[in-house]
């Protein structure tokens, strides 16, 4: 097997349809510190993209940039095409990119239905208090979880009360709930067990394989990024240093581009 | 594979702790609550009487009150140390203007309600955009509107109300063919209710118990409300101060528990970061929250000047909130809500404020001194709050 660092032109003509998030030269600072300079990403849909890179690599910068959570000082960021016009995490929602933080962002106290649905209910007329439509939001609920083969997972039970892996599951059924092209996976597998890891990786690939696009933020280089995902983007230094296919890559190579211990370091630098 | 396990894990039993933190919260109290009146029964021979229970009922309809306010707050994980003040100064202000500047009984009760609202708001503005926790801006608050109550009050420190219609709220009983009345109202609108939620399940083809949904709750709600009428029938009638009490838990419950205003006060008071993320405006469910308990502590006020004929230094609990604060805390906390945001039913605010009017009337009835009964009210706190911490720990969840 051939596993070669490819530039990332190679990678992209591999694939010419027009990308759901293309970000092009993508600058950003905080004060003096510049976050990133220059940095390049393309999502398309089916694609598992991984952002990689050392701590203070910018990739967090980016994908927060790429939900709405902070602005950019330059570049081109466009959805399928068009200009992306996000000044909010709602406004990037609204255009169908949706974010599964690392900390889930779940209420403990509330149910898997609840959780769900929480910020956007389905709710009954003003004049009698906007009382949840609650049947029909368990009824999708339990539509969205067996899709994505989770059909027995307690609607009723507070969520604080499930494990690790099923918390997880439900902040990523959230996410797919309302239908988007991307989703933002923020590193989902942290805090996991192993069985509960393949399992997220599977529902990842369900996922892509739905036509959603897929970026995902890991850590888990030698497990998840290099099984799991179909390319990888290495970022140092606020800027893009490699890009791989992940079926041509040893995890190795990818901590290599990371440290900067690699040609492709030199390449784009 | 994986999706057996996680289905075995859903099916299996039901932990300790999180019976205790679901339906089940209300058992130690309600069990607690015989227990008290088990224990004064044996003492008195007057506690189990209807008129006795009547008074109780009444004595514990300020402090029920205030308690449904303050749940309010404490659900959004905050807490209101100025509802006592709240409810001392807008009372006072609602007896100015209807001794002094002639405005009718209706109107004032209006603008004190208004008040308190404003006042709350104004704590939770203060909370969210400078960040000052609530207790200092509550604590400090209540202090100033202690200050304004002296202010407000006339050379003589006190307005009487006797003959200005506002004692009428406390002096006025329903009875008869009425309070029964009042009773099927109260059941049909809680039928409906539960009927149009097992419609809309069967329609969606969900599972809906007619039993466990609809003929439980209702029987129950059937049997405890003729019992309360019989026995206030039985002296009198159903005061409206206890009605006006019992609607508040009406319209309370279904905030809480049917309304998306509701739920956004369980999920801020849980992870408000997750509350905002998902879209929630924060800051404004935690003004509602603050104007809710500031206008039903306006509200209480307005009762308790009724009960009492008048308002004076001693509204609203006194300088500092006096046992009124502490009553009124100590009623949500017992009942069983969480000092620390996002856990808490309606009955909460009946049972705990039960809780609180029978060891008051109970002590009364033996002849003891009051500070006995502080002294087991402050008790009656830590108690409840211990538990809370006890079911906490439990479920093996820290910010549950």
């Amino acid at each position: 097997m051939v596993k070669a660092a490819a530039t990332r032109g190679d990678v992209h003509a591999a694939n010419q349809s027009t990308p759901l998030i293309s970000m092009r030269n993508i600058r950003k600072s905080f004060g003096s510190v510049h976050a990133l300079q220059g940095a390049s990403v393309d999502v398309h849909a089916g694609e598992v993209v991984a952002l990689v890179g050392d701590n203070g690599a910018g990739k967090s910068t980016l994908v927060k940039i790429m939900a709405g959570v902070f602005g950019f000082d330059s570049g081109e960021y466009s959805i399928e095409g068009q200009p992306a016009k996000i000044a909010s995490p709602a406004d990037a929602t609204a255009l169908g990119i949706q974010t599964v933080y690392q900390d889930l962002a779940l209420c403990n106290n509330l149910d898997a239905v609840q959780n769900l649905f929480l910020g956007r209910e389905l709710t009954g007329p003003a004049w009698f208090g906007r009382r949840i439509r609650r049947a029909e939001c368990e009824v999708r609920a339990r539509e969205v979880l067996t899709r994505m083969r989770l059909g027995q997972l307690s609607l009723t039970r507070p969520v604080g009360a499930m494990s690790g892996g099923q918390r997880q599951n439900i902040a990523i059924a959230r996410s797919i709930l309302w239908t988007p092209k991307v989703v933002i996976f923020d590193e989902p597998t942290a805090a996991l067990s192993h069985s509960a890891s393949e399992q997220v990786s599977a529902l990842v690939r369900t996922l892509a394989n739905d036509g959603l696009g897929i970026v995902v933020v890991s850590h888990d280089i030698h497990n998840f990024v290099v099984n799991a995902t179909d390319r990888i983007e290495v970022m140092r230094l606020g800027a893009n240093v490699a890009s791989f296919k992940s079926s041509e890559v040893t995890g190795e190579q990818v901590v290599n581009a990371m440290v900067g211990g690699n040609e492709a370091v030199n390449l784009a630098g | 594979m994986a999706n057996s396990a996680a289905a075995s894990g859903d099916v299996k039993r039901r932990t300790f702790g999180e019976v205790l933190n679901s339906d089940m919260r209300a058992l130690p109290v309600i069990i607690g609550l015989v227990a008290l009146w088990v224990f004064f029964a044996l003492q008195s021979n007057v506690f189990l009487t209807p008129q006795n229970l009547s008074n109780l009922l009444v004595q514990s309809t300020v402090v029920g009150i205030m308690a449904i306010g303050l749940m309010f707050v404490l659900l959004v994980k905050e807490i209101d140390l100025s509802v006592a003040a709240i409810n001392g100064v807008t009372s006072v202000l609602m007896a100015k203007l209807v001794v002094d500047y002639g405005v009718s009984p209706w109107l004032a009760v209006t603008v004190a309600i208004v008040t308190g609202a404003a006042i709350g708001s104004f704590s939770a503005r203060w909370v969210t955009f400078v960040g000052v926790p609530s207790f200092v801006v509550t604590l400090g608050l209540g202090l100033a509107l202690n200050g304004l109550q002296l202010v407000l009050l006339p050379p003589t420190a006190r307005y009487g109300l006797m003959g200005t219609g506002i004692d009428k709220i406390a002096e006025t009983k329903i009875s008869g063919i009425t309070s029964w009345a009042a009773l099927v109202i109260g059941l049909v609108a809680f039928a409906a209710l539960v009927l149009s939620g097992i419609a809309r399940r069967k329609r969606a083809g969900l599972e809906a118990s007619l039993f466990s949904r609809f003929v439980l709750p209702l029987g129950a709600a059937a049997i405890f409300g003729a019992i309360v009428v019989t026995i206030l029938n039985a002296h009198q009638g159903i005061p409206v101060v206890v009605l006006i009490f019992a609607i508040l838990l009406g319209i309370g419950g279904y905030i809480l528990k049917e309304t998306r205003f509701g739920l956004y006060l369980y999920a801020v008071g849980n992870n408000d970061e997750a509350a905002r993320r998902a879209g929630v405006k924060v800051a404004r469910i935690k003004m509602a929250a603050f104007a809710i308990a500031g206008g039903i502590a306006a509200l209480a006020g307005v009762l308790g000047a009724s009960r009492a004929l008048g308002v004076g230094v001693f509204s609203g609990g006194g300088v500092g909130g006096g046992t009124l604060l502490l009553e009124s805390i100590a009623a949500t906390v017992i009942g069983g809500v969480s000092l620390f945001g996002g856990r808490g039913s309606i009955h909460a605010a009946l049972l705990g404020a039960l809780v609180i009017g029978t060891v008051q009337n109970g002590l009364n009835l033996m002849g003891v001194e009051n500070y006995v009964r502080l002294i087991v009210t402050g008790l009656l706190l830590v108690l409840a709050v211990s538990i809370d911490k006890l079911i906490e720990k439990a479920m093996g969840q820290q910010n549950f």
